[in-house]
């Protein structure tokens, strides 16, 4: 968020809201209203003094009405742009033009009681709609006896409640009298899966999010009884049940499978009443029971329909195809998010990287032609190479740090250190008047190192940094020293011995600023071709992405046709023709000049980094070498193939896939047919494999509505463990429900038996509520198998990427960086990532594109310039850090016969892991040099020791 | 009130006749809860318009020193005017204790919201009350 914020080609307007779209895709005309925030973000330095002052007590929206604030506040404060903003409705001046207050108080001046709403008309190419969710009707949440209990919290207040920054400050206790809690409840499904409500569908994110609060709780008070209501454990997202398993087993969560009807209390104590799914009426109380409520639709969905043109789907989200997931239906007009459909965050962040490629496609024309670039002066070597010069600005942050620290001991006393030439105080040092005061001081000054004593570089050191660029020095020059969040804040009360401690801060930063050193930043040039392993619906899709977007793209293919798994799917999982798809894909790869395949063709080997790979192409035994600048891993998986239940022995066993194949080829195989068994899970959660498939549950559904339609009164068992139908598929669910089909559940400790008799097929299932074994003959068994990583080992081996344990590639971070492998340069998208269905196979393929096309686009991959350097003459060559390093960016190389390190800088993240092992201190970080880090304890110790 | 609610104190047994609505939370639960007191007995019936007057009178007989019905009010009843059947039988009871030389009030008829459990709690609270201030029914 604070990088789009700080983004010089992204424009966030606030409070707004599209009025009205024309035109046509890459010449579309928008009006947006935009309501007016009163404070001048420019100038709002965020330091809260308005909120002290303003007399107008508002609720807190943000923080679910559980707290309250003031007319002018911040959701929180690291929201972006982090400035505050007025709420008209409760402002005095705004409504009777008095108090004013918060105007006369704000020392930076920011409040602008002028601003008035305005209306924007912009030029824009492509529109992308990402509005979010919806909350669900408070009528249904009455239902559970929230708002008349106050026990009864829905997730998203208790979420609140365990956020340290929210209003409890993280302790979780009972709203009705603020105590401790002993015993909580969790109702899943809360305006989910309800046709009461009109909310059919599954929201996707409730199961694995409520594990989380709980395990949350838990870890705050592990004293807690904590009870989960499930209906279906739905926790398919890649390694979610994974860690479910473990929050269980850690945290003691007791997991019940049952729906609660209603919540009634007694004395204070809420209590729930429920039968098991065998039959047991149990009743308990509770301190708490928290509702997990679903996601809707957004409020205003309507609205942006009529207004964008576009069309919703019956549940009031967008309507999108499997095969273009990203679409809406005004050609222009694409969709990210949850408006898409009910999805948590990784898969919003995909599709968001998705949608980036798609407008990417569509403007790829104009690319360059309305960017803005920063330019900086040159770098004044000359200044920097002298002694050190040091300035130091002591930031007073309106009052944190002035209210408690004494800025002027503080700042006189960094007049006496060593080498400081210079020093100030300042009221903000961040805002845009300071930051230009400061520059001047540093020129005026030949100032070539700086310290800023305020608050945390890691929300502020960037700026302070664009501001030595903007003069010419090195950005590397700057040490901050944080007074603020480590010091004022932490000891409000203690505002002598806090004086000491900035003393003292900020003679370590000034003994760091002493050595530090000017880093080279370089950049490396990149080759504008992409690799694109795998020929399947992820790969071509990937491929197509990259090449629409105006690269080349080389696909390589092992086998002899593209299609890869999509090849064996007949029917997708909205019943449109998967050859369709498959069709239009391989026509458009084909007649793409951008794009070349390689069928039969392997990667061998690839060395290299972002920009510069060079690869080894076996093809027909010959090895062909290709350089490329990125590479996309798309190398599906397979189906699973079981060993158990017959499979194999008996023909009547058969998978899903094989199913499908055979109805498509005609109705043959159904003659005689009467009761068709499917298993659940073959393979998938823990029998041979450890995750779960997350499309099995779909997919089996959607083949015995095939069957039903096909044969109206054919018998269809399932046997099932959680029915994982999420999202709009809980219709289909619904649907087979409705036609017929007998769902049956199963424990993992008693699977279902398929026995064969004198010929006949007979599968024996546990059921629970007869508590008994019972024989169903089959006609048909069929095995819903799940999905393995294909031969990924191999590959990962060659790029050194790592695999997940299911062996599957583990991408850079689950959330932001979805499509990423930690090594740059190198993306995944498909199966190969992790099970799912086609629809988000496509929108991850196009996430991966959009990721690749970066540095393609750019031309020159920036390298960081906190990077490890290796002293080659103390280098030993033992290769720790060459096996420890998490990026492949640090490579041993024969020198005069000798081993020695080599960092690659344009893969190097500075993480410096490789400086902390290296046994013979060679390897020191750009930045962080040994020296300085000693400095700076020494000067910690300083006048402590003699 | 503590007293009550702590029900640290031993009153004579109570009976009480609800329906399947009207008695969702199990006894065990609330007693473990210590929300009702040990000598309270529940007894289900589908519906409270199937008690007959004996069975009310055979509590007495049994030991209770306090008997009460528990019924859906009035229009939520699920065999419509159940309660009210209840309630005539009650009131007749009542006036059977009188010519018997024993305190009404150690019936009543109760009209509770379906599946609330607090007028339960409540209700037992009241005739616990009733019981303290009317002294023994039975000797011991």
């Amino acid at each position: 968020m604070v990088e789009a914020g700080r983004s010089p080609n992204i424009e966030i307007l606030t409070s707004a809201r599209l009025e009205n779209l024309d035109g046509k895709p890459g010449r579309f005309t928008a009006i947006v209203h935009q309501e007016p925030r009163f404070i001048d973000d420019d100038k709002c330095t965020a330091c809260g003094t308005c909120t002290m002052y303003c007399p107008m007590p508002v609720v807190d929206l943000f923080n679910e009405r559980l707290d309250i604030t003031r007319a002018p506040h911040i959701d929180y404060a690291q929201a972006v742009p982090t400035s505050y903003y007025i709420d008209a409705r409760a402002c005095l001046r705004i409504n009777y033009e008095t108090c004013n207050l918060c105007a006369q108080t704000c020392t930076a001046q920011a409040i602008d009681f002028s601003q008035k709403p305005r209306k924007l008309n912009l030029d824009i190419g492509a529109v992308v709609l990402a509005p979010g969710f919806g909350r669900i009707d408070p009528s249904v949440l009455k239902k559970y006896g929230y708002g008349r209990f106050h026990n009864v919290v829905t997730s998203m207040e208790f979420e609140r409640l365990t956020c340290a920054s929210g209003p409890t400050e993280g302790h979780v206790v009972r709203l009705s009298d603020r105590e401790p809690l002993k015993k909580i409840a969790f109702l899943q499904c809360v305006g989910s899966r309800d046709e009461i409500c009109g909310n059919g569908y599954c929201s996707s994110v409730c199961c694995m999010y409520a594990i989380k609060e709980a395990s949350v709780a838990k870890e705050h008070d592990p004293d807690l009884e904590v009870v989960l209501f499930f209906m279906d454990i739905r926790t398919q997202g890649k390694g979610f049940d994974a860690a479910r398993e473990r929050a269980e087993e850690k945290y003691g969560l007791r997991v019940i499978r049952a729906r609660i009807p209603r919540v009634d209390q007694v004395d204070g104590r809420l209590a729930l009443t429920w039968t098991t799914d065998d039959g047991k009426s149990c009743s308990e109380l509770f301190d708490m029971v928290v509702l997990s409520e679903g996601l809707s639709a957004p409020k205003d969905a309507e609205a942006i329909a009529e207004i964008a043109g576009i069309e919703l789907n019956h549940y009031g989200f967008c309507k999108t195809c499997v095969d273009s997931p990203l679409v809406a239906s005004r050609k222009g007009v694409y969709v990210a998010g949850a408006f898409q459909g009910p999805k948590d965050i990784p898969e919003s962040v995909t599709q968001a990287s998705g949608v980036a490629a798609m407008v990417s496609e569509l403007l790829s024309e104009a690319r360059n032609t309305q960017t803005v670039t920063l330019s900086y002066p040159e770098e004044d070597k000359a200044i920097e190479s002298e002694g050190p010069r040091i300035g130091v600005f002591v930031c007073h942050c309106g009052s944190n740090i002035a209210g408690v620290v004494d800025i002027n001991a503080v700042r006189d006393y960094a007049g006496t250190l060593p080498d400081v030439v210079f020093c100030r105080d300042t009221l903000y040092s961040c805002s845009q008047d300071a930051l230009k005061g400061i520059a001047s001081k540093i020129k005026g000054n030949r100032l070539n190192r700086v310290v800023i004593a305020a608050c945390s570089p890691r929300t502020h050191e960037p700026l302070f940094q664009e501001t030595l660029k903007s003069i010419g020095l090195n950005p590397a020059l700057i040490e901050m020293a944080n007074i603020r969040d480590q010091c004022s804040w932490v000891h409000s009360q203690e505002p002598e011995a806090a004086t000491e401690k900035a003393k003292e801060i900020v003679r370590m930063a000034v003994a760091k600023a002493r050595l530090l050193e000017p880093l080279e930043q370089t950049t490396v040039d990149v080759s504008p071709t992409a690799l694109v392993i795998g020929g399947g619906a992820a790969g071509m899709t990937a491929a197509l992405c990259i090449a629409d977007q105006g690269f080349e793209c080389l696909l390589v293919e092992r086998s002899d046709k593209l299609g890869g798994n999509l090849r064996r799917l007949v029917w997708t999982m909205d019943g449109g023709e998967a050859s369709e798809v498959l069709d239009n894909l391989i026509k458009r790869v084909d007649g793409h000049p951008l794009v070349c395949v390689m069928l039969e063709a392997q990667v061998e080997d690839v060395s290299g980094y972002v920009g510069n790979f060079t690869s080894s192409i076996v093809k027909a035994g010959q090895p062909v070498v290709v350089d490329h600048g990125v590479i996309v891993i798309a190398t599906g998986g397979r189906e699973y193939s079981p060993t158990s239940y017959q499979y194999g022995v008996n023909k009547r066993v058969v998978t899903q896939l094989e199913l499908e194949k055979s109805l498509a080829s005609g109705k043959g195989i159904l003659k005689n047919i009467k009761n068709v068994v499917m298993i659940q899970c073959v393979g998938s959660r823990g029998e041979d494999m450890r995750h779960c498939s997350r499309l099995c549950c779909t997919q089996a559904i959607k083949n015995a509505l095939k069957l039903k339609g096909i044969k109206p009164d054919i018998r269809i068992y399932c046997l099932y463990r959680d029915m994982r139908t999420y999202g709009f598929s809980e219709d289909l669910f619904k649907e087979a429900r409705k036609r017929g089909v007998i769902f049956i559940r199963y424990e993992p400790d008693r699977r279902p038996e398929v026995i064969e008799r004198d010929g006949r097929i007979k599968v024996r299932v546990f059921d629970r509520l007869l508590k008994d074994e019972i024989d169903i003959s089959a006609c048909l068994v069929v095995l819903s198998v799940g999905i393995t990583p294909g031969a990924n080992d191999v590959l990962a081996n060659v790029l050194k990427a790592p695999l997940t344990p299911e062996g599957f590639f583990l991408e850079a971070h689950v959330k932001l960086r979805p499509v990423e492998l930690a090594s740059e340069g190198i993306y995944v998208c498909g199966l190969a990532h992790g099970p799912k269905p086609l629809d988000e196979s496509i929108a991850q393929a196009k996430a991966a594109a959009a990721k690749a096309a970066i540095p393609l686009a750019k031309g020159k991959a920036q390298v960081a310039s906190i990077v490890s350097r290796v002293d080659k003459a103390a280098c030993i060559g033992c290769g720790i850090c060459e096996s420890l390093c998490p990026f492949n960016a640090i490579r041993l190389f024969r020198v005069n016969k000798r081993r020695k390190a080599e960092t690659i800088t344009a893969s190097c993240k500075g993480c410096g892991i490789c400086a902390s092992h290296c046994p013979t201190l060679a390897i020191s970080m750009g930045g962080f040099t040994d020296e300085a880090i000693m400095a700076q304890i020494h000067a910690f110790a300083g006048e402590r020791c003699v | 009130m503590n007293r009550l609610k702590n029900n640290s104190y031993q009153v004579g047994k109570i009976v009480a006749f609800c329906c399947n609505y009207t008695a969702s939370v199990s006894t065990d639960t609330l007693r473990d809860a210590d929300l009702i007191p040990e000598n309270l007995d529940v007894r289900k019936l589908p519906c409270t318009g199937c008690i007959e007057v004996s069975a009310l009178l055979d509590a007495f007989e049994q030991g209770a020193e306090a008997v009460f019905v528990a019924g859906c009010r009035s229009g939520e009843c699920h065999n419509l005017s159940g309660s009210r059947r209840a309630e005539k039988r009650v009131v007749y009871t009542k006036r059977l204790l009188e010519e018997l030389n024993i305190d009404p009030d150690r019936v009543e008829m109760f009209f509770v919201h379906r599946g609330e459990t607090q007028p339960i709690v409540d209700a037992v609270r009241q005739m616990t009350r009733r019981i303290l201030k009317l002294g023994q029914l039975h000797s011991t």
